[in-house]
């Protein structure tokens, strides 16, 4: 918060004095000057190393046990000094915040010891500098992970909420068979039939051994057609059922079906619906066997049922362009060496090399140390290029390959980190919007209290100022004090989001009504004592227009008025101006014997008691309601 | 000014025209500057020797280089502002800060400044925020630059506000302010009109002491 940068609070309250001349309203009074004395340096001994600091910097964070009166348990009063029993390396970074507002963590530290140490002086870990923090997560999830392995996982973890619907449980079981016995079957029986279906179409084209009235070797499928046509069948009917079943329970269908795997899943089955469709018309059975090619597509299944796989595709995908490197490496060097050798061998009668499409096989095989050695060169100058082919081969490719594997394990790296940051983003920007409006929250939070105590001023100001120095040190009250001087030169008061939020809402039905009773708005001084009076009696509905308009569209002649009132009754008018607060801020529910309490000790203006806002009696009742809800 | 020690120092710039961007590279990171004595200090502001102390203890912790330039300045003052932006206001302010208009507020200005607010006479204080509404310091206060004064206090407010901030209230407080400090009504405050005016109300007044007790 802002108390990193206590030091410039003088000069932020100094400055404050450009606001003066333009504000309309009186300021509020300062708080009073809480006269500590020594501004004194105190010792901390942290077992046996000295540290020294002023006073003034621990306390800058009084939620601490250093900034707090926490630290008196560890008073020694023979050597006059803090006594900590702690470890003093680390208790250096601690020092360190206090000074800088900034907390770092060391990077030989031990984890488990340096978390200790912040819990032991009050300090969370969520104020760690951004220069610090990634290191400071990276350590502590890699601690955590370390104890899980150790204790054994635990299966039950996941949240098994009865209130899931149906078809979110059932996906769930789709995507995590470990989630119930159900799904694991499932998982199960599928895998088992993906084999099943791989093994007979391997099977089916496996010579069967001769059958008498046939020349030549019967394939298994054609022999068994009818087993391995039901086998088939059967598979594609299991495969047809998960597939609509998951394309069911898809929280996303559109998705779903863009997805590689639901492709794979399409490309599985397809053929042996067009098949069945087909079968009919001879012309396209060629067709229809090309078809069948596609069957081994359903290998690809698998890859819902390992990891690894899944993960090689991946990579295999982030690593597209390296590969394609390779590729167009490999290529040029192709199209390079099959020219030369073509043109090589030309001379040569009964060449092989025929073209230079030709030769791309030869320079193919050689280029990759194969060797099949159907195509070779016969004359000199192509042996010689031949030789030069086969080395620059094992170059070319040898040389992307390492690349292309660095890559992957730096991909692979980086895909969980990237995981990582973005989880950590979130919680950083939370964390940051958390400080923020702390900050303001504890400003509000003050006006509150303070205004509380308040109508009493001399006598209990003390008293309160005693209770809420407790809990703000020096520099919160100057902070507050400062921001409600703020306000007073604008004329407006900071608000929470919540309450922002409502009276946005009410200000547009306020509106309608503020035009009729603008009459009445000349008599806006009323509006204080009446709008006391307004919680008195909750069915008095009038004076709720005068505040209303009072406050939300004559805010100048309302300040007018207060000045022009002010050399009569000086208290009177910081009495009601700070009841008017009381009447938006603070909630509901505090005490009605109080509240009448307050509006009785005040002198009423002549003549403004309720009976005079009888005049303009012809309001809504409605806004009775309303605008007290605003003050919640 | 006392002893600037300044490594390849970060001075006005018609001096700098020449040099290469290698040396600026160079500047920019090794700007130093160390202030005058504690006794002339002492001497040409009101503070005593232990409140100057202080002061500067801060001021060096928040800026160790020894200068504040305006984006610490800003940084540093918004975060009195959680609710709101205050970055233009720092901006106005530190422009009346930085007399010597260079660019940075170093400790003496800082002090100067504070010692004319925080011990100042009425009239200093005034002529002061004279100097902070006047723009461009040419002694006259115009209604573009008060209005551009007035949105920056009012951005500092931020959104979440009772009543609602409107487009038009830094406009309309633009013309109360005017109706009450421009007294021959030729559209611009003068020095004079200014000070007469604030010396003759009584809410100024008081809160021109508001912050006495501050250090």
């Amino acid at each position: 918060m802002a108390a990193g940068v206590a030091a410039w609070l003088p000069f932020a309250r100094a400055a404050a004095i450009g606001w003066m001349p333009v504000a309309t309203a009186p300021m509020p009074v300062p708080p009073q000057e809480k006269r500590r004395g020594k501004d004194g340096l105190i010792v901390l001994n942290v077992s046996g190393t000295k540290f020294q600091t002023w006073r003034d910097t621990l306390e800058r964070y009084p939620d601490t046990l250093l900034g707090s009166t926490e630290r008196d348990f560890f008073f020694h009063e023979d050597s006059n000094e803090y006594f900590f029993d702690r470890d003093p390396d680390i208790f250096r970074h601690i020092l360190n915040f206090y000074r800088t507002g900034k907390l770092h963590y060391p990077r030989q530290e031990c984890i488990s010891a340096y978390d200790e140490e912040l819990s032991f002086f009050g300090i969370i870990p969520e104020i760690i500098g951004d220069c610090c923090y990634e290191e400071y997560k990276d350590r502590r999830r890699e601690n955590q992970e370390r104890i899980q392995d150790d204790e054994e996982a635990d299966p039950g973890n996941e949240l098994v909420s009865a209130d899931l619907s149906f078809r979110e449980s059932m996906w769930r079981a789709f995507e995590n068979p470990h989630t119930s016995t159900m799904a694991l079957v499932f998982y199960y029986v599928t895998g088992f039939f993906i084999a099943v279906s791989v093994l007979a179409n391997v099977a089916e084209t496996v010579p069967c051994g001769s059958v008498p009235n046939r020349a030549k070797e019967m394939s298994c499928g054609e022999r068994y057609a009818l087993a391995f046509f039901c086998l088939d069948t059967a598979c594609v009917m299991i495969f047809t059922v998960e597939y609509l079943l998951r394309l069911l329970a898809a929280p996303s269908r559109y998705r779903f079906v863009k997805s590689v795997m639901s492709i794979i899943d399409v490309v599985a089955i397809m053929p042996y619906y067009i098949g069945l469709v087909m079968t009919d018309n001879e012309d396209v059975s060629g067709a229809f066997v090309t078809l069948r090619v596609f069957r081994v597509f359903r290998i690809f299944k698998f890859s819902r049922h390992s990891a690894g796989l899944r993960i090689l595709g991946y990579t295999l995908k982030s690593c597209a362009s390296e590969l394609g490197f390779l590729l167009f490496s490999l290529t040029m060097a192709i199209i390079i060496f099959a020219t030369v050798m073509f043109y090589a061998e030309k001379g040569s009668s009964a060449s092989k090399f025929t073209s230079i499409p030709a030769a791309f096989w030869y320079t193919i095989v050689t280029m990759t140390t194969l060797g099949y050695g159907d195509m070779v060169p016969k004359t000199i100058m192509g042996k010689i290029f031949g030789s030069i082919c086969s080395l620059s081969g094992v170059l070319v490719i040898a040389l992307p390959v390492p690349v292309i594997v660095s890559n992957f394990s730096r991909i692979y790296h980086q895909s969980q980190r990237a995981e990582k940051r973005r989880a950590q983003k979130k919680t950083r920007l939370a964390r940051i919007r958390a400080v923020k409006s702390g900050g303001a929250k504890a400003y509000l939070q003050y006006k509150r209290s303070r205004l509380l105590i308040g109508p009493d001023q001399e006598a209990s100001k003390e008293a309160g100022q005693a209770l809420v120095c407790k809990t703000n040190p020096n520099f919160e009250v100057h902070h507050h004090h400062l921001l409600h001087c703020l306000e007073k030169t604008t004329n407006h008061e900071f608000l929470d989001e919540k309450t922002f939020e409502t009276s946005l809402r009410e200000v547009t039905l306020v509106k309608q009504v503020s035009r009729s009773s603008s009459i009445s708005s000349a008599s806006s001084p009323h509006g204080f004592t009446s709008c006391c009076s307004r919680r008195k009696r909750k069915t008095f509905n009038v004076p709720n227009s005068n505040m209303s308009v009072g406050l939300q569209g004559s805010i100048q002649e309302l300040s007018t008025i207060q000045i022009r009132e002010r050399p009569l009754t000086n208290s009177r008018s910081s009495r009601s101006s700070l009841n008017a607060k009381f009447e938006e801020t603070v909630p509901l529910n505090c005490e009605q014997p109080y509240i009448t309490a307050a509006v009785i000790s005040m002198p009423t203006p002549p003549g403004t008691t309720p009976e005079g806002d009888d005049s303009a009696s012809s309001t809504d009742y409605s806004q009775a309601n309303i605008v007290r809800v605003s003050a919640l | 000014m006392g002893a600037l020690m300044v490594i390849f120092s970060l001075q006005p710039k018609q001096r700098r025209k020449t040099t290469d961007s290698v040396e600026d590279e160079l500047e920019l990171s090794a700007v130093r500057h160390r202030p005058e004595g504690l006794e002339q200090l002492e001497a040409q502001t009101r503070f005593s020797r232990k409140e100057l102390q202080i002061l500067y203890r801060g001021f060096k912790n928040e800026c160790p280089s020894g200068v504040v330039n305006e984006e610490t300045f800003k940084d540093i003052y918004s975060q009195f502002f959680p609710q709101g932006d205050a970055s233009t206001y720092a901006h106005f302010l530190f422009n009346a800060f930085d007399t010597d208009h260079n660019g940075s507020v170093s400790f003496e200005d800082f002090v100067m400044g504070l010692s004319i607010l925080l011990r100042g006479t009425v009239q200093e204080k005034l002529n002061w925020a004279f100097n902070l509404y006047d723009i461009n310091k040419d002694g006259y206060i115009t209604k573009e630059e008060m209005l551009d004064i007035m949105k920056a206090i009012y951005d500092m407010m931020g959104k979440c506000t009772y009543p609602v901030l409107k487009e038009e209230t830094p406009r309309q407080h633009v013309e109360v302010f005017f109706q009450k400090m421009d007294k021959n009504k030729d559209g611009v405050v003068t020095i004079d009109e200014f000070i007469d005016c604030c010396q003759n109300d009584e809410n100024i007044m008081r809160s021109m002491h508001l912050f006495e007790n501050v250090l």
